[in-house]
């Protein structure tokens, strides 16, 4: 499986990776991108398996990364991992067909419950 | 607009989100400033001070020269022992999450003010060894962690005061990037080392999965 992380955080794409791999997922294929332009770029010469995106990035952010996915009728399985997780936000990432949401600070336990439940 | 004074009338607006954050009047400096406690941050546009006092926990103040945008924020790592120092930061230890937060918070308040990352300017403040008998050293082990995240983020360290054996009170003034330090005296260390303990406590015993949610 392959798993690409988004986020503009160096120390935040290195602290989600540990916990992929704590969670149980650390066999699996993990690549990185800096923000939603770079990603979008990334997954249109090969589609992972799941995508986890902060939402504020600059360049493009993780809701417009969404859009862009699912208006080019990219079906990947996309989770937000944020700081923030307002009610506007979660309703416009349902809307755009994301699968999930964690909030930060997160815990290897919330990775388990929310992978185990959307890669089955 | 007429000059800043203590009627609170004449204090400029507050960012949306930042309400919650206590504001006082500094009449050696003619500004309000907005003091910020363990746990909490604050981002303004304004010429105002922000205020906090450290023991072993860090500030970084943050802000963007050419706006004049600028924040910090205030926090600590809870005291796992069981890690070396060198565990720390990078990403290799999973308290260090509450610092990546702490950090990223901040960081995003001000650049959705329209400021650019690498533009940004960072100032590192705290780390204390506040209490002659803190064998776990929480304080060097925050500088640590925020020495690696300013590293692992390509951020240079435009000024700090870490470490030694002194709380400490800081006074930043966004507008103009000035940091004032005062080292506190003994006297005034267990009230600051009890408001962070509560601190720490609220930490520990708010460990929750991370809050998650699945949509249909």
């Amino acid at each position: 499986m392959k798993i690409l992380v988004v986020d503009d955080s160096s120390a935040m794409r290195m602290m989600v990776v540990r916990t992929l791999r704590q969670a149980g997922f650390g066999g699996n294929d993990v690549e990185q991108a800096e923000d939603g332009a770079a990603a979008l770029e990334q997954i249109r010469k090969s589609t992972p398996d799941l995508v986890l995106a902060d939402w504020n990035m600059p360049n493009m952010t993780g809701i417009e990364l969404l859009e862009a996915l699912r208006a080019e009728e990219n079906d990947v399985t996309f989770g937000f991992i944020t700081t923030e997780s307002t009610k506007e936000m979660r309703q416009r990432a349902t809307d755009a067909g994301a699968q999930f949401l964690i909030s930060k600070p997160f815990t290897t336990e919330s990775f388990e419950k929310v992978l185990s439940t959307v890669m089955n | 607009m007429g000059a800043m004074t203590s009627n609170r009338e004449t204090w400029p607006t507050v960012i949306d989100g930042f309400d919650g954050i206590t504001r006082i009047w500094d009449p050696r400096n003619n500004l309000c400033a907005a003091k910020i406690l363990p746990g909490e941050y604050y981002v303004t546009r304004q010429h105002e001070i922000i205020t906090t006092v450290l023991g072993s926990c860090i500030s970084a103040c943050i802000r963007d020269p050419l706006s004049g945008v600028g924040g910090m924020n205030h926090f600590m790592l809870p005291g796992d022992t069981s890690k070396s120092l060198s565990q720390w930061g990078g990403g290799e230890c999973m308290e260090t999450r509450y610092g990546i937060a702490a950090m990223e918070m901040l960081i995003n308040d001000i650049i959705k003010q329209g400021c650019r990352k690498d533009r940004l300017e960072l100032k590192l403040f705290g780390g204390g060894k506040v209490l002659a008998m803190d064998v776990n050293n929480v304080g060097e082990r925050n500088i640590e962690f925020a020495r690696q995240f300013v590293r692992a983020e390509g951020f240079a360290i435009a000024a700090e005061d870490v470490g030694g054996p002194h709380p400490r009170k800081v006074n930043f003034f966004p507008r103009t990037g000035k940091v004032m330090i005062r080292r506190l005296r003994s006297l005034q260390t267990q009230a600051i080392v009890d408001q962070e303990k509560s601190y720490e406590s609220d930490l520990a015993s708010n460990e929750r999965p991370g809050e998650i949610e699945l949509f249909d």
